[in-house]
């Protein structure tokens, strides 16, 4: 697990700012022409989105396991820790894309680390995408639940 | 979360900011099983114990495009000479090549994407320990043929998405009255390619509603002249539609079918079957999960369902074919599935088999377990 997190930074780390999928999901999500910081924060980075003075909010990138192969998905939150949305930017199995659509991702926003975020409580599933609609749900969660605490111990401000 | 074969279990990585994973071959390996239960009433019908389902599921990346999937099964637990029962095969075996996020090609042992429970068939997936009834004589599940296909969502968040195949057909010889098609599978074992066939699936998704229209067309003759002539000799043509709602504590799904055996009279002639010349059917079930009232924090299932089928493999016959009034089947199956966990199941259920002519009816008590990783 270590050894496989660690190769996987060695070789995710772009430098020169986020790659073009991320930041067209940024701005997407919080308007064009946001500027966009890459925080280095214990073993991953967050982006910092920022218009002139004020902050707009927080976003990460997480990898989860669905039936065979990694869902990349992004996650951004507005400066109370609010989910904005979640983004599937990339989904490589034949089955289960289901969770890339807007009205399943939809349901995430809004939504705290306070929240409880279950399959069939307030998330509802997706017949034929099971395991994607779970691995997604779980790796949303971590990855909100991650921003928050950064966020409230001031690793990322 | 399933195993990567030699990099321990990963399940969330740390966020970064990563677009691509870098290309790396890797071995997944999960599976499914089942265990059953079963006891029918009357006089000298002992309850019956059976490890119906243990299957592997194996795939590997060779590439961030290229893919291995397969499921290997073995049924009632063990095979062996001389003795009845058991099978070990193959349920599917293919390559897949994601060209874009809309399309991904398949070539190898591919599941017809017909109905719900031919493709999604993990235990934990469906109510009741047994498949319903109609997904043995109707659509014959677990369904799978060779060939080439193309599987992908429609771009832009539409909702669709389809699956279509050209795969070796059915045989006419293999048509029986009580199970329709289900014998005239070939599954991948020296199958004749006389009659390569068409199939496909076109579904829509919301979260909680799925609705999917499904087809079959295809030859069985195989090279019999008696039987038919042509690719399309002696034609088989399936359509199918199916709908799944869930909203949390309710649920409920649909299937119908229609099968059309145009020659069923020139097969029944050659092979002295009395294949019907229209399969017909479907079903209906609602569940409910209790735990909503009872224990509205739990993340638990406790579904309770009821499940009413209605079938005939002899919708309608050909000249020569008196109906068998036993074969329209009436199945009422309540019962009870919990789950701990959504990929673990514990059923209950009891099943009352009925059919048009009142003939060898039945009940069954069933109990099962089934998981899915």
């Amino acid at each position: 697990m270590k050894r496989a997190l660690a190769l996987l930074l060695l070789t995710a780390q772009t430098p020169g700012g986020p790659p073009a999928k991320v930041a067209a999901s940024i701005a997407r999500l919080f308007g064009p022409g946001a500027r966009v910081d890459t925080l280095q924060v214990d073993s991953g980075s967050v982006l910092r989105v920022s218009r002139a003075d004020s902050l707009l909010g927080f976003a990460a990138v997480g990898n989860v396991l669905g039936k065979d192969q990694p869902i990349t998905f992004l996650v951004a939150v507005d400066p109370t820790d609010r989910l904005k949305d979640v983004d599937i930017l990339v989904y490589r199995e034949p089955y289960g894309g289901e969770v890339a659509y807007e009205p399943w991702r939809r349901q995430f926003r809004g939504k705290s680390a306070r929240d409880s975020l279950r399959v069939g409580k307030e998330i509802r599933s997706i017949s034929g995408a099971t395991i994607s609609v779970h691995a997604v749900t779980i790796g949303v969660r971590r990855v909100l639940a991650q921003l928050t605490a950064w966020h409230a111990s001031g690793a990322i401000r | 979360m399933r195993t990567l074969v030699g990099w321990g279990l990963f399940a969330v990585m740390a966020p970064c900011p990563v677009r691509v994973l870098p290309a790396q071959e890797r071995t997944t390996v999960g599976g499914y099983g089942e265990v059953h239960y079963a006891n029918p009433t009357g006089p000298k019908t002992p309850p019956v114990v059976n490890l119906a389902r243990f299957v592997v599921y194996l795939a590997h990346s060779f590439d961030d495009r290229l893919a291995f999937r397969s499921e290997l099964e073995v049924e009632d637990a063990k095979l062996e000479g001389g003795r009845p029962g058991g099978e070990v095969a193959l349920e599917q075996a293919y390559l897949d090549y994601r060209v874009a996020g809309w399309i991904t090609l398949r070539t190898g042992l591919v599941l017809p994407p017909v109905g719900i429970v031919n493709e999604t068939h993990e235990p934990p997936t469906f109510n009741g320990v047994e498949r319903p009834g109609f997904d043995h004589d109707v659509i014959p599940t677990t369904w799978r043929e060779i060939g080439v296909g193309a599987v992908g969502t429609v771009p832009g968040g539409s909702g669709l998405a389809y699956r279509v195949y050209l795969v070796n057909g059915l045989r006419a010889d293999g048509l029986s009255a009580g199970e329709g098609i289900r014998e005239g599978r070939q599954e991948g074992r020296q199958a004749s390619f006389a009659n390569p066939s068409m199939t496909g699936r076109l579904e829509w998704a919301r979260p909680g509603v799925k609705i999917g229209g499904s087809f079959w067309y295809g030859g069985t003759a195989d090279t019999n002249s008696a039987v038919g002539t042509g690719t399309f000799g002696a034609p088989v043509a399936l359509l199918s539609a199916d709908a799944r709602y869930d909203n949390g504590p309710f649920a409920m799904r649909a299937v119908v079918a229609t099968i059309s055996v145009s020659d069923a009279e020139a097969i029944n002639a050659t092979y002295g079957q009395s294949v019907g010349s229209r399969i017909a059917g479907g079903y209906l079930e609602g569940a409910y999960d209790l735990l909503r009232l009872f224990a509205p924090a739990s993340s638990q299932k406790l579904n309770a369902f009821v499940r009413h089928e209605r079938y005939d493999t002899q919708a309608s016959v050909p000249a020569g074919v008196t109906r068998d009034r036993s074969l329209a089947r009436r199945i009422t199956t309540v019962g009870v599935t919990y789950k701990p966990t959504w990929n673990t199941a514990f059923k209950g259920d009891y099943r009352l088999l009925r059919n048009a002519a009142g003939a060898g009816e039945g009940e069954v008590l069933s109990l099962g377990v089934g998981y899915q990783f």
